[in-house]
């Protein structure tokens, strides 16, 4: 167990920078998920850790105790590979024992470990096939045995539910989440599923494109979203954005569409303070109300567009006169297309972006 | 629903008693009945492989009257005794008498060790080699340069090195006298070394095959295993052993099958440095079977040699290949 610093961290290919600046303080028996979409640097940053990339600038320490010059097999961490990385000439137990072999523990202590491990992950018929006569989602499971046979410092899980069906999918997200609580041992837990970062971590680090967009815990990153890029990607379905006009009347100050206009709170002008010209505004699709009838505050008034009914919920689609927003309902909404719909937001619950650069404002 | 008490002290046990609560709570999960569908009463034909058999017959009548046809006249000639112009029948003497000739057998013998020491010595020195130069700075110039004693003819090797060991004016000759390794008399002139000599010439020859074979597996050596076995805590070393030659054993296979079957019938270098001598030190069994028939004219016998030399040659082939068959697939 151990904890987990970056320290402005940069991996670099060349001339081209995968991650940058990296800094995040990962305390002991942490679940730290690293979220953000494909090709932004998760993998690389991973494999920093690991040891089996260079650390191009800055450090990474375990408690304090610099590793960046130590060999992967004297740094105790386990890793589960994007891609699997069995080994085919082995046996699916002689895979999964392969890190218990060579740490030199005796044989029945292995067979145990292994055939918990596989019981667990529901592979214990497999153990005596091969890889290659494995499905996708099997070997996936395989690679994750082979990661908890053992107690490491750290774990390091690239991926590891990414080709397994919906179903598995979320058996194995408790069962990962369960057993992390209960060895107490740090995780670090890439991810491009921003549901699987929410529901699995303690702590979410959103990166996007080389660089950390915002460290937090799920319930920060999803109602406190640093910029409009990660209030876009953090949340399904994701957030909506408007522009909108900024409109003083007296010194009140509300925000302006062709649609609506809807005044802020002194506390969310207060943020504004000195903003002039258009803004984004971002709101969730659950944090808006949809009826057929007029109701008496101000509202959104707009055209139902598509419904789509999601078993216990139902999104609607509804078109304003420059944008479509989704909004999310209970499943007995009776609007069918083209009627008038009327919208209520809300009013803690969104946000308002810079147009520009996307920094947050509230 | 766990029985699992979350303190610092004991979690090192937690390992064992995660397993056993996730265990039960699986059971409860809800699973389909056992199937009740009948296995199908016929399955349907494989694909016919008539069709590609006849779009290659043609190549495979014409490789059989090419190759079939001497086979044939090899084992006819093998059954009698054989003179120009006439062959007598004689009651599988060329045989049964094969079992008494000693010269027979020990050609047998020094063939066995001849091939081991080329084998043992290319293998080993090639795929260090070809680790070595693996990914080098100049690898390309290297290998190429390296690549240069398979360019030469067998006959012409064995003559450059001939020249090299001679006694009166070799450079290697003098080369190892002055280090100590051998009296005044050339490595070929003693019978305790004859045979070594051969086996360096071969291996001069050869390891680079062994090498730029290997050097084509390393390349194959799936990246992300070594890294997966780097972090379950191997060493280079281990690493090297436990993923990297696993992974060559198929182009390895190649390799030692080439060049063992070609120790067994490729003579040139062996018959122009030594000619089987001194005494009969170095003669290994192709030799004596180039002897018997085209010195001592007994093409009879001699085809009797080759007959024998073949078949040991398919079975060793065949043995060769169950056993890395058995390395891929073994099981725990
Ligand atoms: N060995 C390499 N050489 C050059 N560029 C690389 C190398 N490895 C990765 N990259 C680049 O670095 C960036 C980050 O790659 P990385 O594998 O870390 O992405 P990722 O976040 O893990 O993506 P994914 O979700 O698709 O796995 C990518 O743009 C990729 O093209
Ligand atoms: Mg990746």
């Amino acid at each position: 167990m151990a904890r987990v610093t970056f320290r402005n961290v940069w991996k670099k290919y060349g001339d081209f920078a995968a991650v940058k600046d990296l800094n995040i303080d990962c305390p002991d028996g942490t679940f730290l998920s690293i979220l953000g979409p494909s090709g932004c640097g998760k993998s690389s940053t991973m494999r920093m850790v690991a040891g089996l990339e260079h650390i191009s600038a800055g450090d990474i320490l375990f408690d304090d105790k610099r590793i960046n010059d130590l060999a992967p097999k004297d740094r105790d961490v386990a890793m589960v590979f994007e891609n699997y990385a069995l080994y085919p000439h082995k046996s699916v137990f002689e895979n999964m024992a392969n890190p218990l072999k060579l740490r030199g523990q005796d044989t029945g202590r292995i067979k145990d470990r292994v055939t918990q491990a596989a019981q667990l992950l529901e592979i214990g018929h497999l153990l005596e096939r091969r890889p290659q006569e494995l499905s996708g989602g099997q070997k996936q499971r395989v690679a994750i045995g082979r990661a908890i046979v053992r107690e490491p410092k750290l774990f390091l899980f690239d991926e590891p539910i990414a080709h397994l069906d919906a179903k598995l999918r979320a058996h194995m997200r408790g069962e990962i989440k369960h057993m992390q609580r209960t060895l107490g041992t740090t995780m670090v837990y890439v991810t491009h599923d921003q549901l699987e970062a929410m529901s699995m971590a303690d702590q979410i680090a959103v990166m996007h494109e080389g660089e950390l967009q915002q460290l937090g815990s799920p319930r920060e990153v999803y109602n406190k979203p640093v910029n409009a890029w990660v209030a876009g990607f953090v949340g399904e379905p994701a957030m909506n954005f408007l522009t909108c006009e900024l409109s003083r009347e007296a010194d009140r100050l509300s925000l302006s569409h062709p649609n609506f206009s809807l005044a802020l709170k002194p506390d969310q002008a207060g943020c504004l303070n000195g903003t002039t010209g258009t803004v984004r505004m971002g709101v969730r699709p659950d944090a808006l109300a949809i009826s057929m009838t007029r109701p008496a505050e101000p509202v959104i008034t707009g055209e139902v567009f598509v419904t789509e009914l999601l078993g216990g919920d139902m999104i609607v689609e509804v078109q304003l006169a420059d944008a479509r927003i989704r909004v999310k309902t209970a499943p007995e909404f009776a609007g069918s297309p083209g009627e008038a719909c009327y919208l209520s937001v809300n009013r803690d619950k969104w946000h308002a972006f810079d147009t520009g650069t996307g920094r947050a404002y509230f | 629903m766990t029985d699992i008490t979350l303190s610092p002290e004991n979690s090192l046990r937690h390992g064992e008693s995660l397993f056993r609560v996730r265990q039960l709570q699986d059971n409860v999960e809800a699973r389909p009945a056992p199937s009740r569908i009948a296995e199908p009463a016929r399955l349907n034909p494989l694909p016919s492989k008539a069709y590609f058999f006849w779009l290659m017959a043609p190549a495979i009548i014409l490789l059989a009257c090419i190759s079939i046809y001497p086979f044939f006249w090899m084992i006819y000639m093998s059954l009698h005794e054989v003179d120009i112009g006439s062959a007598t029948w004689n009651n599988f003497e060329n045989f049964t008498k094969l079992f008494t000739d000693t010269r027979y057998l020990k050609g047998w013998a020094l063939l066995f060790q001849y091939s081991l020491m080329c084998l043992a010595l290319q293998i080993g020195i090639g795929v260090f080699l070809a680790v070595v130069l693996n990914g080098a700075r100049f690898e390309k110039v290297l290998v190429t340069a390296l690549l240069m004693p398979m360019m030469m003819a067998p006959i012409v090797a064995g003559l450059v090195w001939y020249f090299l060991y001679n006694g009166t004016f070799g450079w290697y000759h003098w080369l190892f006298q002055s280090l100590g390794l051998l009296d005044a008399k050339s490595i070929l002139a003693s019978p305790n070394t004859a045979m070594l000599g051969i086996v360096l010439v071969d291996v001069w020859q050869w390891t680079p095959l062994i090498t730029l074979i290997t050097l084509a597996g390393l390349k194959r050596v799936p990246q992300d295993q070594l890294e997966a076995n780097m972090v379950d805590g191997a060493s280079p070393l281990r690493n090297f052993f436990s993923v990297t030659l696993p992974n060559l054993y198929p182009v390895l296979l190649i390799a030692v099958m080439l060049r063992f079957m070609d120790n067994f019938r490729f003579i040139d270098s062996a018959l122009v440095l030594t000619g089987g001598g001194p005494g009969n030190a170095t003669k290994i069994l192709p030799i004596y079977l180039f002897e018997v028939s085209f010195k001592f004219f007994k093409l009879g016998r001699g085809a009797a040699i080759a007959l024998t030399l073949l078949v040991v040659t398919i079975i060793l082939g065949m043995i060769l290949v169950k056993v890395f068959d058995r390395q891929q697939t073994r099981k725990i």
